[in-house]
């Protein structure tokens, strides 16, 4: 497709994949391809945008007017936080589907099918934002009820719905398929994290179709009320659901990425499956710690939600956090990379934008995103952290250092091993990884010290002053320096992974190397017969306790600050 | 060895975990314990609970008691602002696009109030801080339809600054107000002062019984401007108004062919005429717009020209110009 690939496929349109071995078939690579690139192109508007967002806030800058800066920041948010991820993601249950198991991508003509309907919503919700006018408001995220938008915006965020329920069908029918022809075979771990990815995906978007069909029905007039707490309460299934498809798929790419280019293996089956399961029962009702400072919802409903719930989704990402170390530990003993505490980790490619990607984005995800999200999903804390900037920064910590990132370490492979290109502009693809993880970090981190330390709030067109008081948040000031420089150099690492990925597929020579990163599959294979669980995990096991010394100074410090506020409730 | 891109070989539930990872399984486990523990017992021993009764309401209900407890309230003026001392302890917040009405009002520390929180229009944030301490701030939601009653008490005196920080429309930075914590002399409160919005003057126009809220700054005298030339009316705000969302002065007489001067000193106001005299053609002002903005419009035709203004009309932002 589109010309750019370099691979020849046999009779019955399969190929074997030199540095994998896995078989793919032709129909499952074409959409990985369609739906990889067009994420890529969602990505890059919605950098294009995240410029005009930040220096707007940037108050030394005040780039937009209040009107346009929330026109902007709504088109930042979709291109970014849906259309990126989703796009992304269902190139992602392709992968771990049809390539993985070796078959042909069942339903075809439902994948083309999909992704018209899906661009067809995003151009159209984009339209509708773009062309906002009074008394119509820029919807941002969550387009809030009663606050209106233009009804074309629901109709498209529907459509868009719509479309990526239909794209993700023939990858369950590649499973069924699978499970039909092999039913006593267990499916690789990798696929059965897409299944999950898949089965959460199809619970958010279900719950998107509650808050968005009435809605719409509402702004055209055929219902004369929405009850807002009603809406609050669809829109998350939907609103935090779509993220946690991104935590599903980033870890399920963890898994990929640093087995195929570390060498990792599965430290436990069990113990990596039962955490998929966990998130299956749990990670869905986690949504609810979006209405931790709401009326109308009870102490017991939200104390439940965030405590069983969250939990049970909080234990099975600790549990990845050690399995997937552990896996790229024991792997690269047992293949003799390194010894010591942390050789195996010293020793690893860290020259290939795959292989820095996905352990920045582990580590990233983990410290930046994870900590700050269990501790403003409790209760108490969470009017602390509530709409302030603080929010936005855990959410860009699990997003862009996190999920973002492990996705564009991913679609190095994509143009390497898919498309059969290798990186153009080689030196700049190394560098690019460090240099966006880095910016975004600092960034992420600004935003939580001026969120939790000076209150300042979220979706502001500018920060230190209100209009008509004498009232400002200008002690802030000087961390919204550091704020605006590393947004620039934030953006300006996103902006070299678009150049690069569109200079490959462009100019890249043909890559047809049989290994990558400093493993083979060959090697892989071979291995000696010590069973993996017998190799040393004391490397993961040594971070896993700075991990967890970390979040629990952090979350007694939250508390603390916690306790200095007047008092409320009885 | 185990790929997570091949299917694993045989009995692969029973393989033998690592010992580390058994460790921690266990770390994790207790954690997620102490997480949920901590949260629980804090809502039994804890300072800082959002918890408290929701009610379901209509909002002209929610607006009747944000009034009644405005007309019960005393007033204290402190560093030169008018601010309500609140009867009882009760305190009204109605968040409305883009201001708080109830607000400012003048606390006492130590002794524990009821905050009623509710909204007249969309959807609000209740984001407040001590001013002398930023990092002692808290936000909560808002929603129409619903009013929620938070119990607060303070300690530490000073200024407490809201803002709004759910977005609710273009305007959405310039909703802030706040409340004073101190101690004072006993004011009295309890007194209903009728609100005065001058009875049946103007068909009733300025009360609650007409369009939208009664006009608080209205006391059923009209500006008498008639014989000068320019005459100028300020749109969101007066002097002595204690609130942005009104027009200065609400009514005003001016002689036939007098360009009157609307002028904005606050954020997001507009000019919806709601009647004129026959053959006039006012059109009023129907964007929205921002303090330093001005328009004007000659009035020939005689007679009561009445307009209000699109978002505040429930908070009685009113006027009149009569020709005469």
């Amino acid at each position: 497709m589109f010309g750019f690939s370099t691979h020849t496929y046999d009779d019955e349109g399969f190929r074997t994949c030199n540095v994998t071995g896995l078989t793919i078939h032709r129909s499952a690579e074409d959409m990985v391809k369609l739906y990889g690139l067009t994420a890529i192109v969602a990505l890059a508007i919605g950098g294009v945008f995240a410029f005009f967002v930040a220096m707007t806030r940037w108050e030394l800058v005040s780039l937009l007017s209040p009107a346009d800066f929330y026109t902007y920041l709504s088109m930042h948010a979709w291109n970014l936080l849906i259309f990126w991820m989703i796009f992304m993601e269902i190139a992602i249950l392709y992968v771990g589907g049809a390539f993985v198991l070796g078959r042909r991508l069942s339903l075809p003509k439902l994948a083309k099918v999909g992704w018209v309907v899906m661009a067809t919503g995003a151009v159209v919700v984009n339209a509708a934002i773009w062309t906002t006018e009074s008394p119509n408001q820029a919807p941002l995220l969550t387009s809030y009820v009663p606050l209106p938008s233009n009804w074309q915006f629901y109709a498209g965020a529907i459509i868009f719905i719509l479309g990526a329920v239909v794209a993700a069908l023939p990858f369950f029918a590649t499973i069924w398929h699978e499970r039909r022809e092999n039913p006593n075979e267990t499916l690789p771990l990798v696929t059965f994290g897409a299944f999950i990815t898949g089965i959460v995906a199809l619970e958010s978007l279900v719950g998107g179709l509650i808050t968005y069909v009435p809605t719409l029905l509402w702004r055209v007039g055929e219902f004369q009320t929405m009850d807002p707490a009603f809406y609050r309460q669809m829109y998350w299934i939907i609103g935090h659901g779509s993220q946690q498809i991104n935590l599903l798929a980033m870890i399920t790419v963890w898994y990929f990425l640093t087995h195929v280019l570390g060498g990792a293996e599965v430290a436990s089956q069990k113990v990596s499956r039962t955490a998929f399961v966990l998130y299956l029962f749990f990670i869905n009702l986690g949504a609810a710690h979006h209405l931790m400072s709401d009326p109308v919802v009870s102490m017991g409903w939200r104390m439940w939600n965030t405590s069983y719930a969250a939990y049970g989704a909080v234990l099975a990402s600790m549990i990845h956090a050690f399995a997937i170390p552990a896996g790229l530990e024991a792997g690269r003993r047992a293949k003799g990379k390194g010894g010591g505490l942390f050789g195996w980790l010293w020793s690893s490619p860290w020259d290939d934008p795959g292989f820095s990607a996905t352990i920045m984005s582990i580590i990233l995800f983990g410290f930046l995103g994870g900590i700050t999200g269990v501790m403003m999903g409790q209760m108490q804390l969470n009017m602390t952290w509530h709409n302030t900037l603080a929010t936005v920064g855990h959410f860009h910590a699990t997003v862009v250092t996190g999920t973002t990132l492990a996705f564009m370490g991913l679609a190095y492979y994509v143009l390497r091993l898919v498309f059969g290109r290798d990186w153009a502009l080689k030196p700049f693809a190394k560098l690019q990884p460090y240099l966006y993880a880095g910016a975004m970090s600092l960034l992420v981190l600004m935003m939580m010290y001026v969120g939790i330390l000076f209150g300042v709030p979220r979706r502001h067109p500018s920060v230190m002053d209100i209009p008509g008081t004498e009232f400002s948040f200008a002690p802030a000031k000087p961390f919204f320096v550091v704020f605006g420089v590393a947004a620039l150099l934030a953006i300006l690492g996103g902006a070299l992974f678009v150049v690069v990925a569109v200079a490959s597929l462009l100019t890249g020579d043909r890559f047809d190397a049989d290994s990558v990163g400093d493993v083979t599959r060959a090697a892989a294979d071979g291995g000696d017969a010590k069973p993996i669980h017998e190799y040393s995990m004391r490397g993961t096991f040594t971070l896993c306790l700075v991990f967890l010394a970390t979040f629990v100074v952090l979350w007694g410090l939250n508390w603390y600050l916690l306790s200095t506020i007047w008092q409320i409730g009885p | 060895m185990e790929s997570p891109i091949d299917r694993p070989d045989g009995d692969w539930w029973s393989e033998k975990i690592n010992r580390r990872e058994t460790i921690w399984l266990g770390l994790s486990g207790g954690w997620a314990l102490t997480l949920f523990g901590w949260m629980l017992g804090w809502s039994q021993f804890g300072d800082q609970n959002q918890v408290g009764e929701s009610y379901k309401l209509t909002t002209e209900r929610f607006l009747e008691k944000v009034r009644s407890y405005k007309r019960a309230a005393g007033t204290l003026t402190v560093d030169g602002e008018e601010m309500l001392v609140p009867h009882e302890n009760d305190v009204y917040v109605g968040a409305l696009q883009w201001d708080w009405d109830g607000l400012p009002v003048v606390l006492r520390p130590g002794e524990t109030y009821r905050f009623h929180l509710g909204s007249y229009d969309v959807q609000h944030g209740f984001s407040v801080r001590n001013e002398n301490n930023l990092s002692q701030q808290i936000s909560l939601q808002i929603l129409p339809g619903y009013e929620w009653v938070l119990e607060m008490s303070f300690d530490d005196p000073g200024t407490y600054q809201v803002v709004c920080n759910e977005f609710c429309g273009t305007s959405h930075r310039s909703m802030h107000g706040k409340f004073v914590v101190r101690d004072h002399e006993p004011v009295e409160t309890g007194t209903d002062e009728g609100g005065g919005s001058g009875g049946d003057k103007y068909g009733g126009w300025f009360t609650g019984d007409a369009a939208g809220g009664p006009t608080p700054n209205f006391d059923g005298e009209t500006a008498d401007r008639t014989g000068q030339e320019d005459v100028t009316v300020t749109v969101g705000g007066a002097e002595d108004a204690g609130s942005s969302n009104v027009y200065g002065p609400p009514a005003v007489r001016v002689s036939p062919g007098t360009t009157v001067t609307f002028e904005w000193a606050s954020i997001g106001h507009n000019i919806a005429v709601e009647s004129q005299p026959d053959g006039a053609s006012w059109d009023g002002h129907g964007s929205l717009e921002d303090s330093g903005f001005t328009t004007q419009h000659t009035f020939e035709t005689e007679g009561v020209y009445k307009y209000y203004c699109d978002p505040h009309l429930r908070v009685g932002m009113k006027g009149v110009v009569e020709v005469a």
